[in-house]
């Protein structure tokens, strides 16, 4: 009887909901709207074009005009020139100008955004251009602009205080409603410089659980779901109502080691590391993609970054015990290797902010036993993995680093490779010569100057390893066939819902 | 009934402040950086964290004299003012009002569905202990027991929203979406609510009292109304004012599983973010809803039974 | 004690204590396999072997193998050892304070009365999710906090339940007539108090052993669990999630020993009496 009166409940709603929500594209992500401030949460209403920026990026990384129509930079490299557009609107109804978009430039110069990382001196308004003076020439200064901390918003957005209150942005949707962390509604902003968007409406959800975004592409309420976990990738790719994108993004899990440690100070001991590796194993098993093994730090889709000629990182547990014999490591009685009495058991630090990071870490503790490295996992905070660099207790963690943070690889390896090392880059390894090229390649914009340049950093970190790459990464779109003109960003910088459609 | 009143009062008071100082406390002798763990929940964990942790500090004033930071949120407090969420920037009303509300309804729902399965099947098991009815309720009992919420609340989405299409999987702001967090979680506290019935309506059903009307030739239905659904009632609204709190407090995987935005899942991020004024907030508006509660607890076990406001 | 034998139909009777039977059959055979089971399978819960990767149930694995390759029968074993090791304790430790702080309160009244119920307030009043995860914040992974953290949460639910069942009983009449006539305080307690309290203190035992279980697993689903490659029930279930398309039974193994020890605990806990 029960059951009978919640069947005819759950159907009674099922049926007065389904004519409804037809004219609303439903779009589900794994990113919560924590905070509206640009510098945290910025990128989600870059990806679903609230907010624009004045440079974006083309799927291939290329940098196109956004909201600055074009750039030009002066013959001393240090004054950039951003000409606006003249149809830009803000949400609100009032025009983009130089003087609001220097205005958020400014203030995301003074926050925690990439741009404070840049050598920028001011920024300042001139008729229709954004001018930006620098310090000291920094060729990768448009790429910084793509960065969603750097979106431009309407005066309207800030309260007396300066604190961000609600997005106006320019983009072709605004903002109808917001409910933090996990909803977000748009509608056409009817202002946008591109013409209107296909479908008027947009319904945001923050689905966190992968299991649960897959469930609802296959069950047809979501017609566009984001980040599907890799083991359900196959599933979707039969299922005759949807449609799977996949791109391959710069982001690589890499192995952090302290090369200032014991354990990971001589070459060949982070050789031996990376030889122990099963990289097309834990590919296989954990992100259904062999493909994905690393071979090197950069993905082949990262143009001029790629080195195709280089000798790929690959497993040898033969050579990984050879090396870690010849750096001075014997066999314990339980088979854990030992020097000087020191027994070869580290922790390794990892984090759950991305879901396949302990299930890989689980894999690692696993075949590293095999050379005889005892390790123990522990997941914990993201935040960890920076602060236990910071005081050097960190002994090895596996981390997944974006190279795309900006467009140009350059602004992660200024941070990751510099001097003293970085939070998510090398710890206690220091490498003149890498630094001289980096600090080369910041200020060269010429392509065919800064190839040999690019190779050469590659080369340096594929043989010292201060980092080991361990795995790339794709990101997989699944979409109803309700819908078209689906793209897939590997930059994730813009989703273009814009362009999307419902199929006739 | 004045005194009941006052002592609720005073009760409330007294669990505010005890509650209140000891998340401040808490949270205060966690190891490791707070403004890290801020930092990276504000910023994700692709930013540089160590630098914006700096910013941070600076920002938050979290370097202060730990009793000044205490006793400015009790000054808060008296202007019933609980202050910002440290990560969001959000004041923490505001975002209990969404979260918090959020778990209420699904509370309130899940209670619901659960009060019309779980005590049911618990009277009719306990009527006859042993009978089919009493062996179907304990196998059903278990089985809902032993299932993770996560695996059950993934079994439901998969046969109501995948294979027969009624329900969304996942949403909130609509009757139709909390339906399936709901029963997830109903069906657990079924679970638990039958067993304490059958087991205190077994318990009347022995008394000699019950016994005697039995003999009397009361019809059996009468003899339940009358005296045995009473007494054995009070044990189970015992049992369910403790639920009621836990499924308040969110059964935070039931939650994140159907993108629910409730306070369990605002409760982990805001103490591995170690967002003290959200902890402390959430802690301070649950307690006094467990006040609450506790008190039309002791209400209704009041009119079920007079002699308990005797003996307390 | 005679009318209640009256009462009960004769025939539920012998066959409920035929389920007690069975129920304590049953709990043997899980902690035979969860304290035998992990010597005498010479299979390591930790080895991999990706080319097993999903092995299915009755190959070379007999129970199958999971995403890594181990040996779900290892597991399962190891799995069993702890999670019911750490349920029972954690149960024991919750159970033992709780039903006499509550027998406390309910013969005392007065003063103990009012200082217990407000101390069970207090940490009601703190949300025990938090509780257990400022405690694991201490030293994360660990067993101690986290048995720590759950006991100390579901002690008030053994108090609560206890007090008022107790206060119940003292109050009917021929309790009160039996307290005035000077029966001793431990007669009552045996004769009057407990049986009626038993029954519903045994159900929430074997329901509290479920939940510890539960919550582990819970706790496991945000990342704030054990670490790997601790097999633990709770946690295997959430390993394995994600593959439940393509190897549900493996899923639900864990799952079925969960149920197969709630079973046992609550055959056992309802069928000794009626």
């Amino acid at each position: 009887m029960l059951r009978a009166l919640f069947i005819t409940f759950a159907l009674g709603l099922a049926v007065t909901n389904n004519s409804a929500h037809a004219q609303v594209l439903k779009v589900a992500g794994p990113w919560e709207v924590t905070g509206i401030d640009p510098a945290q949460t910025g990128y989600v209403f870059s990806r679903l074009q609230v907010a624009e920026t004045l440079v974006t990026a083309d799927p291939e990384g290329k940098l196109i005009p956004a909201l600055a129509e074009r750039w030009s930079v002066s013959e001393d490299a240090l004054t950039w020139r951003f000409t606006l557009r003249d149809k830009a609107r803000f949400h609100d109804g009032t025009p983009v100008t130089a003087q609001t978009a220097a205005a958020s430039l400014k203030r995301a110069l003074s926050g925690v955004g990439v741009l404070s990382q840049a050598p920028v001196a001011e920024i300042v308004s001139e008729g229709r251009d954004v001018v930006i003076r620098l310090e000291k020439p920094f060729s990768a200064l448009p790429a910084y602009l793509v960065h969603f901390s750097t979106i431009i918003l309407a005066p309207s957005s800030f309260d007396a205080s300066g604190k961000v209150r609600q997005i106006v942005g320019s983009g072709p949707y605004k903002v109808t409603s917001l409910t933090p962390p996990a909803k977000l509604e748009l509608k056409d902003s009817g202002t946008w410089w591109g013409g209107k968007p296909g479908i008027a409406e947009v319904s945001y959800l923050a689905v966190g659980q992968g299991e649960t975004r897959a469930l609802m592409a296959e069950s047809g309420e979501t017609d566009l779901v984001f980040s599907m976990l890799p083991v359900s990738v196959d599933r979707l790719k039969e299922n005759p109502g949807l449609d799977v994108k996949i791109a391959t993004i710069p982001r690589t899990r890499i192995l952090k080691v302290n090369a200032a440690s014991v354990f990971f100070d001589d070459i060949e001991e982070r050789q031996a590391l990376s030889y122990a590796i099963d990289r097309v194993g834990i590919t296989k098993v954990i992100l259904r993609n062999p493909e994905l093994a690393a071979t090197q730090i950069f993905p082949p889709a990262l143009k001029g970054w790629y080195a195709s000629d280089l000798p790929p990182l690959s497993r040898d547990v033969a050579r990984a015990k050879e090396l870690l014999a010849e750096a001075g490591w014997t066999p314990g009685s339980d088979g854990v290797l030992e020097q000087d009495g020191k027994r070869f058991s580290v922790t390794l630090l990892t984090y759950s902010s991305w879901p396949e990071l302990p299930p890989i870490a689980t894999a690692l503790q696993a075949q590293l036993r095999e050379v005889g490295i005892e390790i123990k996992v522990s997941v914990g905070n993201s935040s960890e993995i920076p602060a236990r660099h910071g005081d050097g207790t960190l002994e090895i963690g596996l981390v997944s680093r974006l190279y795309s943070i900006v467009p140009d690889p350059v602004g992660t390896l200024l941070q990751d490779y510099g001097p003293g090392g970085s939070d998510w880059g090398a710890m206690g390894w220091d490498n003149q010569e890498i630094q001289g090229l980096v600090a080369k390649l910041a200020v060269t914009t010429n392509p065919a100057e800064r190839a040999p340049l690019q190779r050469r950093a590659v080369e340096i970190l594929q043989q010292e390893l201060p980092s080991i790459p361990v795995t790339w990464s794709e990101l997989a779109i699944v979409s109803s066939k309700r819908i078209t003109g689906v793209q897939v960003d590997p930059l994730e910088v813009n989703y273009g819902l814009a362009a999307i459609r419902w199929a006739k | 009934m004045r005194n009941f009143l006052v002592a609720r009062l005073m009760q409330a008071g007294i669990v505010a402040m005890v509650v209140g100082a000891l998340c401040f406390l808490l949270m205060r002798v966690l190891p490791g950086d707070a403004a890290m763990r801020i930092a990276a929940g504000r910023y994700g964990p692709d930013a540089r964290i160590a630098e914006a942790a700096d910013k941070v500090r600076l920002e938050l004033g979290l370097d202060r004299p730990v009793l000044l930071q205490f006793l400015e949120w009790l000054g808060g407090l008296l202007r019933l003012d609980l202050g910002h969420s440290l990560v969001t920037g959000a004041p923490v009303v505001d975002e209990l009002q969404v979260q918090l509300g959020a778990s209420v309804w699904l509370a309130a729902s899940a209670l619901l569905i659960s009060l019309l399965i779980g005590p049911v099947i618990g009277v009719f098991s306990g009527m006859k202990p042993g009978g089919i009815t009493d062996r179907t309720g304990l196998a059903g009992a278990v089985v809902f027991r032993a299932i993770p919420p996560f695996v059950l609340g993934l079994i439901l989405m998969f046969i109501l929203s995948k294979q027969l299409g009624w329900l969304p999987p996942a949403g909130f702001g609509s009757p139709r979406e909390i339906v399936l967090p709901a029963l997830t979680l109903a069906l657990g506290l079924a679970a638990m609510s039958s067993r304490v019935t059958r087991n205190s309506v077994a318990a009347v059903a022995r008394t000699p009292y019950f016994a005697f009307a039995r003999h009397k030739g009361l019809p059996e239905a009468i003899v339940v109304r009358r005296h045995g659904i009473r007494n054995a009632a009070i044990p189970v609204v015992s049992y369910l004012g403790l639920q009621a709190v836990y499924l308040v407090e969110g059964v935070v995987v039931v939650e994140s599983l159907f993108a629910y935005p409730g306070i369990g899942h605002a409760l982990v991020h805001a103490i591995v973010e170690r967002d003290i004024p959200m902890v402390q907030g959430t802690a301070l508006v649950m307690g006094l809803m467990f006040v609450a509660i506790a008190a039309l607890v002791d209400a209704i076990s009041l009119w079920l039974d007079p002699r308990f406001g005797r003996a307390a | 004690m005679s009318t209640i034998d009256n009462v009960s139909p004769a025939r539920g009777r012998a066959r409920l204590s035929g389920s007690c039977a069975s129920g304590a059959a049953l709990l043997f055979l899980l902690a035979a396999f969860a304290l035998l089971g992990p010597v005498l399978i010479p299979a390591d819960p930790a080895a991999q072997d990706f080319s097993a990767s999903l092995a299915p149930i009755g190959g070379d694995y007999a129970l199958g193998a999971d995403h890594y390759g181990r040996s779900l029968l290892a597991r399962l074993a190891h799995g069993a050892r702890l999670s019911f090791g750490l349920a029972f304790l954690t149960m024991l430790a919750a159970a033992v304070p709780g039903v006499l702080l509550g027998l406390a309160a309910a013969w005392r009244g007065g003063w103990t009365e009012r200082l217990l119920e407000l101390l069970a307030t207090v940490v009601l009043a703190l949300p025990g999710l938090m509780l257990v995860l400022l405690l694991l914040a201490f030293s994360p992974g660990n067993y101690g906090p986290l048995f720590l953290g759950l006991s100390l949460t579901l002690w008030v639910e053994f108090y609560r339940v206890t007090r008022a069942a107790t206060k119940t009983v003292l109050a009917q009449p021929h309790i009160e007539a039996a307290r005035m006539l000077g029966f001793g305080s431990g007669y009552i307690l045996r004769n009057c108090v407990l049986p009626v309290i038993a029954p519903t203190i045994a159900t929430l035992a074997a329901f509290a052993m479920a939940t510890a279980i539960i919550a582990v697993s819970t706790l496991s689903a945000i990342s704030v669990g054990l670490q790997p490659p601790t097999p633990e029930l709770g946690s295997m279930i959430v390993e394995l999630l994600p593959y439940y398309a393509e190897a549900p039974v493996h899923v639900l193994l864990p799952a079925m020993l969960i149920f197969l020890l709630v079973l046992g605990l609550q055959l056992v806990a309802e069928g000794d009496r009626a």
